[in-house]
């Protein structure tokens, strides 16, 4: 697909509506996705400090920084109004926005939604033509349904990829921040949107949904359709003494990690010797063959740990490349913001928005059209009164709203 | 939603819609399986040797089996036609089929596709409402765009995730097996539905692409973020730096994991030491304060490791419940298949196939289009003559084909 492809005069989503009734960052992100593709996204917010993600920069997990980095990527391109949704008057203001939107986002516990009528059946009668799309953290219904659900413990935990990262003897594994949200996230569009081409052939809207839950099984797919059929792996051995020494992870002198993967191995292991300047150890009889160096493999590690150890990642890249040894890049996240393909790929988008003039794209690449330059993200309640006179609201009413406290 | 809304029997929504499947392992693969479970005619087109997926099962990382769980999962619900697409005769009739198709999915090397004339300037011309679905490890241009991707060294390696994943001093964090491609495959089905939604509006075609490596930035996102601004994770402590031993992961004799989260520990102290059967820890001064366990953090967990080794988790879950301890468990992969949870969404799916009983469905849901029954993953080239037969080849013409070796 060539940046040069003639793009169509509208974005594809120009024209839609969607209401992000939604915090923290599965179901937000997945509104940025509409917006980035021109949808026009109206973040609905409480009053005063709005969605709590706002505040997810400070997190003591995440790197520092001054600037809030978090919500560049998940508050941008959309508008924010702030309305309390217990206040009468509120509500009204908020169903008169169901009534005219394409889309709404919700990921309120099961018992809020009742509690704030957000459920489906709640808001259907205003707009039958609403795609409503519920995203939680384990399902519909079940035992857990009103459990909150975050990514570590719905995604990961729950759906057994932390237990089965874990090697023989060693603790479970860890995610990143967010790693599973923003994956559930690509499901809820894909969802939206297949809703979305429903209801122009039949008319009607309806309710689409997915959860954390879910998607962490999808993600672990493979394992869990083998743990369906009875089918189970043991846990991986350490690193030091793994069933393949030549498929497996070194550090180099300058604490980086090469991932050798010798798919034929016959060649590669001689070429990976001459690399490493050890032109003995294919007459090493431990060496030899394919099974003797499965038979010895701890005292492989010790000893292509000790090589790796001697030199730089730099060194390494150019030798093993020179030898042809394939080799994975276990890359580090300070070579993100200079990484040339990244930018061919569209990874990486420049946003009008000084304090943090770079963000990351989501992954839908269009040959028809171009996502929308992320602007600023909103300040709580920055387009309440744009949005309110949108539908209709004079300034009195507007001024009487803002005086009862329903809206900010 | 309660399972009552669904009205079952209604046509699904993606019925009459006709996909080719010209892709091979998994993230492009899946992306077809998701069109087919919500009704899309899904043609897998292969060469006559097949998916390289349907030799796959015996890595060294993978559960052993009878049963092709993997290929189970990822091709269900499709038909399968063996094409020799380096045969004038074999290429016309990929020809055929893509003009009637809606959608063509593929994920081969570009080099591959200018050599099989498969990439979007060669088949528009047969179809211009054609959505041609690209999936590459690197984007479609850019230094990187002709390498081989894969989920391990592409989504994960090269994004910055398994580097993230370290802990201090310790070894990168495992991934496993197609984490990362079944997430990349609801991207680029939600990529498809964006452009069949926009082909609804326009009448037109055209192409969507997503890649590996962006998706795994993206599900990074936070971290990624804050790189582009120059901040960056520190690598995580692992579980041996606890600054609380009462707020740790321990191991049962099983090898399952519990997370004890003990917020009220003066309260809670005593009863804890009673339900793991040390009352002897109670009023040892060493431990019997909170500031004192603080100073010892490394000499409790000793104790507590040695004494959490000797019980199943079965077998502490009703102590700790009793003394009104609060803790987590990590299922494994052997918990998923009762999960009562999973069951009342709908997550697992019965299917027609006795080998494989159960499978995984797409994690989204759509009031009133359940996914379609689950159809066994297809025999190489079993639907060949059904599909030529549909595509308008008389029966001589098919005989032709066979005797030439174009199609199996």
């Amino acid at each position: 697909m060539s940046d040069d492809t003639p793009l169509d005069a509208e974005l594809p989503l120009a024209g839609l509506t969607v209401l992000d009734v939604s915090s923290f960052i599965a179901a937000p992100a997945a509104a940025t996705v509409l917006g980035d593709f021109g949808a026009d996204v109206i973040k609905v917010e409480p009053p005063g400090s709005g969605d709590p993600h706002r505040n997810s920069f400070q997190n003591p997990n995440y790197p520092r920084a001054d600037v809030n980095f978090v919500w560049q990527l998940d508050g941008r391109n959309k508008r924010s109004v702030a309305l309390d949704l217990k206040h009468a008057d509120g509500r009204a203001c908020f169903d008169r926005l169901v009534s005219r939107a394409d889309v709404m986002i919700v990921n309120f516990p099961a018992p809020v939604r009742e509690r704030l009528r957000l459920r489906w059946e709640d808001v259907a009668p205003v707009n039958p033509r609403l795609i409503y799309a519920s995203l939680t953290g384990y399902g519909e219904t079940g035992p857990d349904r009103d459990m909150p659900g975050f990514d570590v413990n719905a995604y990961f935990g729950r759906a057994g990829i932390l237990d089965a990262q874990r090697t023989e003897d060693g603790p479970p594994g860890f995610s990143l921040p967010a790693q599973g949200d923003r994956c559930a996230a690509m499901t809820i569009v894909a969802a939206i949107l297949m809703g979305l081409r429903r209801r122009d052939r039949t008319g009607q809207g309806g309710w689409v949904g997915t959860s954390l839950y879910a998607n962490g099984v999808w993600s672990n797919g493979t394992l869990a359709q083998a743990a369906l059929v009875g089918a189970f792996v043991e846990p991986r051995p350490p690193r030091t003494r793994p069933r393949n020494a030549l498929a497996n992870i070194y550090r180099t002198r300058d604490d980086r990690w090469v991932q050798l993967t010798l798919v034929r191995e016959d060649k590669g292991w001689e070429r990976l010797c001459r690399a490493l300047d050890r032109a003995d150890l294919p007459a090493d009889p431990r060496f030899a063959t394919r099974d003797a160096r499965r038979a010895n493999s701890a005292a492989l590690v010790a000893i292509l740990d000790a090589a790796f150890a001697a030199q730089d990642w730099a060194h390494w890249r150019r030798v093993l490349r020179a030898h042809e040894v394939t080799f994975g890049v276990v890359e580090r996240l300070q070579e993100l913001p200079r990484d040339e393909q990244a930018r061919h790929a569209g990874i990486i988008a420049e946003t009008t928005s000084p304090s943090v003039p770079y963000t990351i794209n989501n992954p839908v690449r269009l040959g028809f059209a171009r996502p929308r330059p992320a602007g600023a993200p909103p300040a709580v309640g920055q387009h309440t009164g744009q949005i309110l006179r949108e539908i209709g609201l004079s300034d009195a009413e507007i001024a009487a709203l803002r005086a009862a406290g329903a809206a900010d | 939603m309660s399972d009552t809304a669904d009205t079952g029997g209604d046509t699904p929504p993606l019925a009459g819609v006709r996909v080719l499947d010209v892709a091979s392992f998994i993230a492009g693969p899946a992306a077809a399986t998701v069109l087919a479970d919500f009704g899309a005619d899904v043609i897998k087109v292969e060469p006559l040797d097949g998916d390289p997926l349907r030799r796959m099962g015996d890595g060294a990382g993978m559960p052993k089996c009878d049963v092709d769980y993997s290929w189970a999962l990822d091709n269900r619900n499709k038909r399968s036609i063996a094409l020799d697409l380096k045969r004038a005769d074999g290429r016309a009739v990929l020809d055929r089929l893509i003009a009637r198709a809606d959608v063509l999915i593929t994920n081969y090397p570009f080099p591959v596709r200018a050599r099989l004339r498969l990439r979007y300037d060669d088949v528009a011309p047969v179809n211009a409402r054609l959505i041609y679905a690209s999936l590459s490890g690197y984007g479609e241009t850019g230094p990187e765009a002709d390498q081989p991707g894969y989920d391990i060294t592409t989504y994960f390696g090269r994004s910055g995730i398994v580097d993230a994943m370290r802990v201090a001093d310790g070894a990168p964090s495992l991934t496993l097996p197609a984490q990362g491609d079944h997430p990349t495959a609801m991207t680029l089905f939600g990529a498809i539905m964006l452009a069949l939604f926009t082909r609804e509006r326009t009448g037109r075609g055209g192409q969507v692409a997503t890649n590996l490596l962006h998706n795994g930035i993206w599900s990074n996102g936070i971290f990624a973020q804050a790189a582009l601004l120059g901040a960056y994770p520190e690598p995580r402590r692992g579980r041996q730096y606890a600054k609380n031993a009462l707020a740790n992961a321990y191991r049962a004799r099983d090898g399952r994991w519990l997370s004890l989260v003990i917020v009220r520990e003066e309260r809670l102290w005593a009863g804890f030491c009673q339900a793991i059967g040390l009352p002897g820890l109670i009023d040892d001064p060493r431990f019997a304060t909170r500031a004192a366990r603080a100073q010892r953090v490394p000499e409790l967990m000793a104790i507590l490791d040695a004494q959490f080794a000797t019980r199943d988790l079965a077998d502490w879950r009703p102590r700790l419940e009793a003394a009104g301890i609060t803790f987590g468990t990590l299922p494994g992969l052997r918990d998923l298949p009762d999960d009562p949870q999973l069951a009342a969404n709908g997550t697992f799916i019965a299917t027609s196939d006795p080998d494989v009983p159960r499978t995984i469905a797409n994690p989204i849901s759509m009031a009133g289009a359940p996914q379609v029954a689950p159809r066994r993953a297809p025999a190489l080239g079993a639907h060949t003559d059904d599909i030529l037969r549909e595509a308008g080849h008389a029966a001589a013409d098919i005989a032709a084909l066979r005797a030439s070796g174009s199609v199996g």
